[in-house]
């Protein structure tokens, strides 16, 4: 018997050695990031039967087992993948909403400056002064917006270079779990001993990848792991990996989008499908924040720039001169997919009208399609070109297209880039309108004419007869009138009937006649040569301001501003909002998935004494092993 | 069995409780430190965008007040030119009636004369009178054109334009701040304002005719009304006393009022004269009905085939009203009817001058109107201002005592979640074995 005592106490020594080193394993990797602690699972041995019962033979060793639920573990990931996705959001999208708002660097202060130099003009329009400070203020405008794209722009950009940084890394991870893949099936078959240390490495590795994309795990029944990523597009298939790779954008190669990279042409994801983590949030923040923002931006200025414009050429400078173009406003963009080779032209037809969209116009050999790519609706299909769709006209231009050719059309992306300043000649501002009214001093009666306002509608071009001299003179009985064009000598009307207050229109302007006139009596309207003074079209562009005319009517330029920073804010308020609950979920998974798996120091302090001891009594038992078979020795 | 808590949980949940708390101390410090509760957008999204629609409204109403003072200057600039323009004119018309006294002779005459001549250029100077930046105040948009110059003595011209310079004082009030110099010193209607009487050049007569008045404005404004008459005297020496008659003739139809016929180039007609009674262009007795709302009155003894117009008052320069005075006091006077002449040129004139006065105390009442209409939107709109900037604050500001006692707790949280960290972490078993 006392053999078996030996047994038992050498088992006993076993299990306690076994219980020390896997506490000393715990120990050693309390910090170590993915470890779940491992405990050595015993049980007694097989008795042996004798006469008198079952004599136990002491202790064996199992299993060395890690606490591990899967359950915990995946919902560690879940959460991880979605804070990951908030912080990154977050941290791009707070970069606009503190640039947007700033009192000093907004669009809000140079705008408001821009106009009320307008209204200095206003005041003073035969001065140089007012006009060389609204030329001042106009550029501090133009290159304010020009600022603000810049930063989107470096944005953007920075998008693409984290997102080549993150296909990079979610391409090293995948490789990683590949191969643990392989070396776990080769050491550990179905139903034998697990690797642990090789398993926590391989599932630290998963969430890893899940803070970088949202990355779904597939057992396979050899223990391999099958991974997926956002909503199914397959990384890990056993020891194979599916590199990803940073590919040109279809649409727009200045754009950097995901793709497979297979031996010949990379093949696209389509980037919605790439949910969670960094990569999720990146994509994203460019599709819903970043270009709305900097198309917002863009409309602002075009829209400006066109109105501005329209008015700006509505008047005459301070030479006599009709006014030109105030602001050069850039014409969309439009950029051919790979392998297009035709291009077509596109304009802005109706500012109003402009949306924040891109549009993409594909040619299928017989007709052409417009699809609005922020909502996915599609125009079409023309036969032909051109037409018009959301205040944007496209026109065909050089080349034949293709079946299947395409192009990419962003009206208002470019536009706060490439507003700019059309000349710097201060006389060049058209301050004044080109024709004046006057009733003649001799006349009798007591009619008046109110200062003619030019039509709008009828440019561009200008009514070529606008400036001529045109005299209304009253007959006898003064009810009616006549309408004579003196310059080009032809009569415009005859025996018009007079009603005070009535509004009439020729040559592409309009006024209003009113008072009491007697027959013979005339009225003029001529050009307003020699009009430095005159500052109508100044009031009419510092009126500008506060009309509504973008968005169909329903923004100014400042509300669209304001609505296009209160939706920045609101955005990252959400995304803060959001990401703060979401830590808090990662918090508690966390924390539960640590109480199961976690190593507790004082715990294994605990265990050290217990091992210790255990360890301390087996050796006694052999011991005493040893002293029984002395005393059996000491009996020949 | 309870809740197994790891050792990593209890130093990052510890971490995480400390950076938290951090977060929202940095957050208090930063809004005591600005001032601000709305940093950037996302701390309050809808507030930020408001803010911005006020700071641009409340620069709106800023710009609106200081083009409200512009304004104000501008009218007040042209405002003391006409009140000298007035103050010529009302010495113009002391020297008129100081013409009318019957003891001057020709040589007193001629000295007022020089001295309107001197009142003359001194309306000339004014009329063009320029603001501080050198532009004219009344050539309208011709701001820069000199608007009346003297091409021939007595002839001014107009260089300037009708057009009135406006400046936007309230998000929908456009204010004129100019006046045209030919609305102010051209378009004065002579006479009455209504019409002019004068008596005609050729008159042999010592006959005076009176400035007249419309009695009935509806009348008179009827669209029949011709506005155009001839009173023809005729005086039948063959009576004694002579008798004189007058006729009224219409002159667009050239039919006699009091027949309804054509007139007749000689008398006697059918009223009878009577020096000093007013004259009625209404019917009266058996005359065809007519009724034109005036009266004149005639004075002195007219001569035979004699004849006074009344018509339309026609517009007329100041400076041709003083130019044609001077001229009639530079005339030598040797006969009653020229006599006559004098006193009708005279009244004429003195009519004149009333209207330019009127004339330009009306675009000074204007003026004056607008300039306290300016005033007071002014005020209202600095009262605006204030009102968005305090919309503006209340919006963004931070509440200071709300903000430092939260700073107070906050530092209170920091410090308590650092402080039971470094307690929690001394526990430890190993400590004891």
């Amino acid at each position: 018997m006392s053999g078996s005592v030996m047994n038992i106490g050498l088992t006993a020594l076993n299990a306690a050695q076994a219980g020390l080193v896997t506490t000393g394993h715990n120990i050693s990797n309390a910090a170590t990031a993915g470890y779940h602690r491992q405990r050595v699972d015993t049980s007694p041995q097989v008795p042996q039967l004798s006469g008198a019962g079952f004599f136990g033979r002491g202790v064996a060793i199992d299993n060395v087992r890690r606490a591990y639920s899967d359950v915990l573990d995946r919902q560690s990931q879940l959460a991880q993948t979605q804070v990951s996705f908030y912080d990154t959001y977050a941290a791009q999208v707070n970069q606009i909403n503190n640039l947007v708002a700033d009192p000093a660097s907004g669009l809000s202060p140079a705008m408001q400056e821009f106009f009320r130099a307008v209204q200095d003009v206003a005041a003073s329009p035969g001065t140089t002064t007012s006009r060389q400070a609204l030329l001042s203020e106009s550029g501090a405008l133009v290159s304010r917006f020009g600022a603000l794209d810049q930063r989107l722009t470096e944005l953007r950009s920075g998008v693409n270079v984290e997102l080549s940084g993150t296909v990079d890394g979610i391409n090293t991870i995948g490789r990683q779990i590949a191969t643990l893949n392989g070396q776990i099936a080769r050491i550990a078959g179905p139903g034998q001993a697990q690797p642990n240390d090789l398993l926590d490495q391989r599932d630290s590795l998963v969430m890893d990848l899940n803070k970088l994309v949202s990355a779904q795990v597939i057992r396979q029944n050899d223990g391999g792991y099958n991974i997926t990523i956002g909503t199914g597009q397959a990384l890990v298939v056993g020891e194979a990996v599916l590199q990803l790779a940073a590919v040109a954008n279809t649409d727009d190669p200045r754009r950097l989008d995901v793709g497979y990279q297979f031996t010949g042409a990379p093949v696209p994801i389509d980037s919605r499908s790439l949910t969670g983590g960094s990569l999720g949030a990146l994509l994203q923040f460019r599709s819903e924040s970043l270009d709305p923002a900097q198309n917002a931006l863009g409309r602002i200025a075009i829209g400006l720039g066109e109105m501005f414009n329209a008015q700006h050429r509505l008047g005459q400078d301070l030479n006599g001169a009709a006014g030109g173009n105030f602001f050069t406003v850039p014409s969309p963009a439009v950029t051919p997919a790979s392998g297009t080779t035709a291009t077509i032209g596109a304009s802005i037809t109706n500012v109003s009208a402009l949306t924040l969209s891109d549009y993409r116009v594909s040619y299928s050999g017989t007709a052409y399609t417009v699809t609005r790519l922020t909502d996915n609706v599609a125009s079409g299909p023309f036969a032909t070109l051109p037409q018009t769709i959301d205040g944007l006209t496209l026109a065909a231009s050089t080349g034949t297209p293709a079946a299947g050719n395409s192009w990419l059309v962003q009206p208002t992306r470019f536009g706060a880039r490439d507003l700019g300043l059309a000349f710097s000649d201060p006389s060049l501002i058209a301050a004044a309108a080109p024709v004046r009214a006057q009733a003649t001093v001799s006349n009798l009666g007591s009619a008046t004419i109110e200062a003619p306002v030019v039509d709008a509608s009828s440019q561009p071009p200008l009514n070529a007869a606008l400036s001529n001299t045109v005299t209304i003179m009253f007959n006898a009985p003064p009810t009616t009138f006549n309408v004579v064009d003196n310059t080009a000598a032809t009569t415009l009307a005859s025996n018009v009937t007079f009603t005070a207050g009535m509004t009439i229109s020729y040559n592409g302007w309009s006024t209003r006649l009113a008072g009491r006139p007697e027959a013979t009596d005339t009225l003029v309207v001529q050009a307003n040569t020699g009009g430095r003074t005159d500052n109508r079209n100044a009031l009419l562009l510092a009126g500008l301001q506060s009309v509504p005319r973008l968005d169909g009517g329903a923004s100014t330029y400042q509300t669209a501003y304001s609505a296009m920073v209160g939706s920045i804010g609101a955005i990252a308020s959400e995304v803060k909002v959001t990401g703060t609950a979401l830590t808090g979920i990662l918090k508690e998974t966390r924390s539960a998935q640590q109480s199961l798996s976690g190593v507790n120091l004082d715990e294994e302090a605990a265990n050290l004494i217990r091992f210790q001891q255990a360890y301390q009594a087996a050796s006694k038992l052999i011991s005493v092993s040893s002293r029984l078979f002395d005393s059996i020795l000491e009996l020949n | 069995m309870g809740i197994r808590i790891s050792t990593n949980t209890l130093f990052e949940q510890g971490i995480a409780t400390i950076n938290d708390r951090q977060r929202s101390l940095l957050d208090v410090q930063q809004q005591v430190a600005t001032g601000r509760r709305v940093v950037t957008p996302s701390d309050d999204p809808i507030a930020s965008g408001r803010i911005l629609d006020l700071s641009q409204a409340k620069s709106a109403t800023e710009q609106f007040v200081e083009n409200a003072r512009s304004a104000n200057s501008a009218l007040a600039v042209g405002e003391q030119s006409l009140q000298s323009v007035v103050r010529a004119l009302q010495d113009v018309r002391t020297t008129i009636v100081n013409a009318g006294n019957g003891t001057l002779g020709d040589s007193g005459r001629a000295i007022l004369a020089r001295e309107l001549r001197g009142n003359y250029q001194e309306l000339l100077s004014l009329a063009n009178a320029t603001d501080g930046q050198g532009n004219y105040l009344f050539s309208g948009y011709r701001g820069q054109t000199q608007p009346f110059s003297e091409s021939a003595p007595g002839v001014v011209q107009y260089a300037g334009d009708q057009g009135q310079r406006l400046l936007q004082i309230s998000a929908s009030r456009y204010v004129p701040i100019s006046d045209a110099g030919s609305e102010i010193f051209q378009r004065i209607r002579t006479g009455n304002g209504d019409f002019a009487a004068a008596a005609a050049a050729a008159n042999t007569g010592a006959g005076t005719i009176g400035i007249g008045a419309v009695t009935d404005p509806a009348a008179w404004n009827a669209t029949t009304n011709p506005t155009n008459f001839t009173i023809r005297f005729d005086v039948n020496s063959a009576t004694s006393p002579a008798t004189t008659t007058y006729d009224l003739v219409d002159n667009v139809s050239g039919n006699s009022l009091l027949t309804g016929v054509a007139a007749s180039a000689s008398g006697p007609y059918l009223r009878t004269f009577t020096p000093g009674s007013a004259i009625n262009l209404r019917n009266q007795g058996a005359e065809p009905a007519f009724d034109y709302g005036a009266t004149v009155t005639i004075d002195g003894s007219p001569g035979d085939a004699d004849t006074f117009t009344v018509r339309q008052s026609p517009a007329q320069s100041m400076f041709t009203t003083v130019d044609n005075v001077i001229n009639a006091l530079s005339t030598t006077i040797g006969s009653p009817a020229q006599s006559a002449k004098l006193t009708n040129d005279l009244g004429a004139a003195l009519a004149n001058i009333d209207q330019a006065i009127n004339r330009v105390l009306d675009v000074q009442t204007a003026v004056g109107a607008r300039m306290k209409e300016v005033d007071s939107t002014e005020a209202t709109n600095s009262d605006l201002a204030v009102q968005f900037d305090q919309s503006v604050r209340d919006l963004r500001d931070v509440d200071y005592a709300k903000a430092i006692s939260d700073l107070t707790l906050q530092r209170t949280l920091l410090e308590a979640a650092q402080k039971s960290f470094v307690q929690t972490q001394n526990l430890s078993l190993f400590d004891l074995l």
